[in-house]
């Protein structure tokens, strides 16, 4: 898997980066600013980027910026996107394209490598990471509101498991109970939040994205 | 003159307004509006409708005064019915019109001019003992009337504020202290007033000096500037008088009095010229102190009054320029006391023990790998709740998205972070300095959870707009309302806070709601939108 890695602080920058490899991930660029970071993007297209939201030259969002230029050139780009503090307005901006392929993260996350690197791989396989603080967040303010308040505690939970990019059968081990178990839950939650069944779209994305637009 | 026809006539006058004020009595006890008041409010006004009113019918009935039973139903309907500025008017000036009635009285029976009559709850007459509870009630009156009128004066009508600004009487630090050149003052004018003794009474004058002294005392302690005022303007005319005195011996001027047989002024008793001479010297030093003491009790509001437009401004200015720096230095202080015990019991401390937990893991690391492991595991922990301490910290200080988007995206995710149907409306051109973007992002936190913790709102408009240099804010939701800003010390910091930059925070919330925080700050705005990404690398 090719990685493109953007961190201006440097000590993080080389942490990261034989974090990444240690795991047999290949870091083909590892850069420091926003500016280079949307060259490498584009020259080097890999797998999966890894960008922190505080970049060189503003020290603003440069970094999320950058993710949805390049986005927007090479649509589906798989992006994981890591921060010191998440904000559901952030979130909504990453996942707005519905092109799936992205992770929202802590930058905390990265002290457990095994489940970062899981994470990692799920947004390089299409799939949408979010950290559990912006779906706690994202399930408080939602409890007021309608469809929400119909889903059970179980489903919540499943669904909250969901949004971090597990699969049935990690959300099953997660809490004890058999993938069919999940897979029920799952559908149940899909029935509440209005998502007809298709094969084309993916509906755990679509689910979480249900929360965001509402 | 029919006298039958009369009495049947004042029974049947007085019957109804009896009826009446017993009617009114019942009617504003129960009424809800009046509730909301206060407890002595209420009282004081059941007093004055049971007891005084009638009382004060009473007297101008027997009196064959009809006159008066209209003045006082008229006074009596706008009490009930009319804006509270007419009512805080008229009824003081009935019991003060009364009171001084009462003093007519008296004249009038020292002179033998009137045989008899009625007075509040009596009906004294010329040599009898009941002319001396005349005197009593007439102050009581005149006291009523005075405290009534104090009590139910608009404070913030245009009159009244008028007549303080012109009395010198708002000085906003501390109080004038030539108001206790009055009470000197008072002694030489009860001294003047007993030995002329207008209506011949030897107990008026204990009367008068307890009646004066206490008003003296009431207006130094109430209203001291006017006290002062007052007392210089006092004291001018008094030497005026020993002036005229001297000047005009011996046809001194004429006090009011069939009785005076002498004049005295301050120490003598004028009855020669040298004497008035002296009288006269007196009052000249009375004036020139008077004259000396002006300047000396004029206080800074009536001060400004003498002054050019701009110059009132600019003092102005500058006094609200002082304020709100001490209360920037005080907030800033305060906030980088809190800043650093934050630090030093949290993040520090816990580094600390993250240090010695990681120097124990190293010890054990030849002997007992395994133990090391769990520590390492633990201090990882540790890191973690320091991040997370470290993180909320920094966005009590300045919000990260705040410094990254700016006002509008923070006030969005703001409102995504509240449990709240939330609803933003932006009209902002560019961005305010970071300073006073974060005193109004804290200030819509703060208004947001308001209505998430008291008004038990459902939903919330924000609205952000920037016209004419003024960057307006309004928070509305649809709660309970009933919000004081004094109550809670929160909104009250954020308004200190906004007063750095000259802006003001209102809040509107009435019972029922809703409740409207707005906030103005005038502010320029930077051109453009800061970091906006060309996408061109």
């Amino acid at each position: 898997m090719r990685v493109v890695l953007a961190e201006d602080l440097y000590l993080l920058r080389d942490g990261l980066t034989r974090l990444l490899q240690a795991h047999g991930i290949d870091v083909v660029a590892a850069v420091g600013s926003g500016t280079e970071l949307l060259a490498e993007l584009l020259a080097q297209r890999p797998d999966v980027a890894v960008i922190d939201v505080r970049l060189p030259p503003t020290f603003t969002d440069e970094g999320l910026r950058v993710a949805l230029e390049a986005r927007r050139q090479l649509p589906g780009l798989p992006v994981l996107v890591l921060s010191q503090y998440v904000e559901q307005l952030y979130a909504r901006e990453l996942l707005s394209d519905q092109g799936g392929s992205v992770g929202y993260l802590l930058k905390d996350r990265v002290f457990s490598d095994e489940a970062f690197v899981e994470a990692l791989r799920a947004v390089a396989g299409g799939g949408t990471v979010l950290d559990p603080e912006v779906i706690a967040k994202l399930l408080r303010r939602r409890a007021a509101e309608e469809p929400i308040t119909t889903l059970s505690p179980r489903e919540r939970e499943v669904l909250e498991l969901m949004a971090q990019g597990r699969s049935n059968a990690a959300i099953a081990q997660r809490l004890f109970v058999s993938e069919k178990a999940v897979s029920k839950h799952s559908t149940s939650i899909f029935i509440k939040l209005g998502l007809e069944p298709s094969d084309d779209v993916n509906r755990r994305v679509l689910a979480v994205l249900a929360y965001l637009n509402s | 003159m029919n006298w039958t026809v009369l009495a049947v006539a004042w029974i049947a006058a007085w019957s109804a307004a009896l009826i009446w004020f017993v009617l009114l009595v019942v009617r504003r006890a129960r009424s809800p509006q009046r509730s909301s008041k206060s407890r002595w409010e209420r009282i004081s006004a059941l007093l004055i409708d049971g007891v005084a009113m009638p009382v004060l019918l009473l007297n101008a009935s027997l009196t064959g005064a009809w006159v008066p039973l209209v003045a006082v139903g008229i006074a009596l309907t706008l009490w009930t019915f009319a804006p509270r500025w007419i009512a805080s008017l008229v009824i003081p000036a009935t019991l003060l019109g009364v009171g001084f009635n009462g003093f007519l009285l008296l004249r009038a029976y020292s002179r033998g001019e009137l045989w008899v009559s009625a007075y509040g709850l009596t009906i004294p007459g010329y040599g009898s003992r009941f002319t001396h509870s005349v005197l009593p009630q007439a102050c009581a009156f005149i006291a009523g009337g005075l405290w009534l009128g104090w009590r139910r004066l608009d404070r913030q009508s245009w009159l009244y504020q008028r007549v303080l600004y012109i009395a010198g009487c708002a000085g906003e630090h501390g109080r004038p202290r030539w108001g206790l050149v009055l009470l000197p003052l008072v002694g030489v004018l009860v001294e003047l007033l007993g030995r002329t003794s207008w209506l011949g009474l030897s107990w008026w004058t204990a009367s008068v000096t307890l009646f004066v002294t206490v008003a003296t005392v009431v207006l130094v302690v109430r209203a001291p500037a006017v006290a002062a005022d007052l007392a210089i303007v006092g004291v001018i005319l008094l030497g005026l008088y020993g002036v005229a005195l001297a000047a005009w011996w011996p046809m001194h001027i004429p006090l009011p009095s069939p009785y005076t047989t002498d004049v005295r002024f301050v120490a003598v008793v004028v009855n020669s010229r040298g004497t008035a001479l002296l009288a006269g010297a007196q009052g000249l030093a009375l004036v020139g102190f008077g004259l000396w003491l002006i300047p000396r009790a004029i206080d800074d509001r009536t001060r400004l009054l003498l002054r050019s437009a701009a110059d009132l401004d600019l003092t102005a200015r500058v006094a609200r320029l002082t304020r709100s720096r001490a209360d920037a230095v005080d907030t800033a202080s305060a906030q980088l006391r809190s800043l650093e015990r934050d630090l030093h019991d949290g993040a520090q401390a816990r580094l600390v023990a993250l240090g010695m937990s990681l120097r124990a893991a190293e010890r054990l690391i030849p002997s007992r790998p395994d133990a090391a492991a769990v520590l390492v595991a633990e201090a990882r922990e540790a890191s973690l709740k320091v991040l997370d301490e470290l993180r909320s910290l920094v966005r009590g200080i300045c919000p990260p998205v705040l410094a990254d988007r700016g006002l509008a995206d923070a006030v969005r995710a703001l409102a995504l972070d509240t449990p709240l149907r939330t609803d933003v409306q932006v009209d902002l051109p560019g961005r305010p300095a970071l300073p006073v973007e974060t005193a109004c992002y804290f200030a819509v936190a703060e208004a947001l959870a308001n209505a998430v913790k008291h008004a038990s709102a459902r939903s919330v408009t924000i609205r952000i707009e920037h016209r004419d240099r003024l960057l307006r804010i309004t928070v509305i939701d649809d709660g309970v309302g009933g919000a004081d800003p004094r109550m809670g010390s929160g909104l009250a910091g954020l308004e200190r806070r906004l007063g750095t930059f000259d802006g003001v925070l209102a809040v509107n919330s009435p019972l029922g709601g809703p409740t409207i925080v707005a906030i103005e700050v005038p502010c320029a705005l930077s051109s453009q939108k800061i970091s906006t990404y060309s996408g061109t690398g």
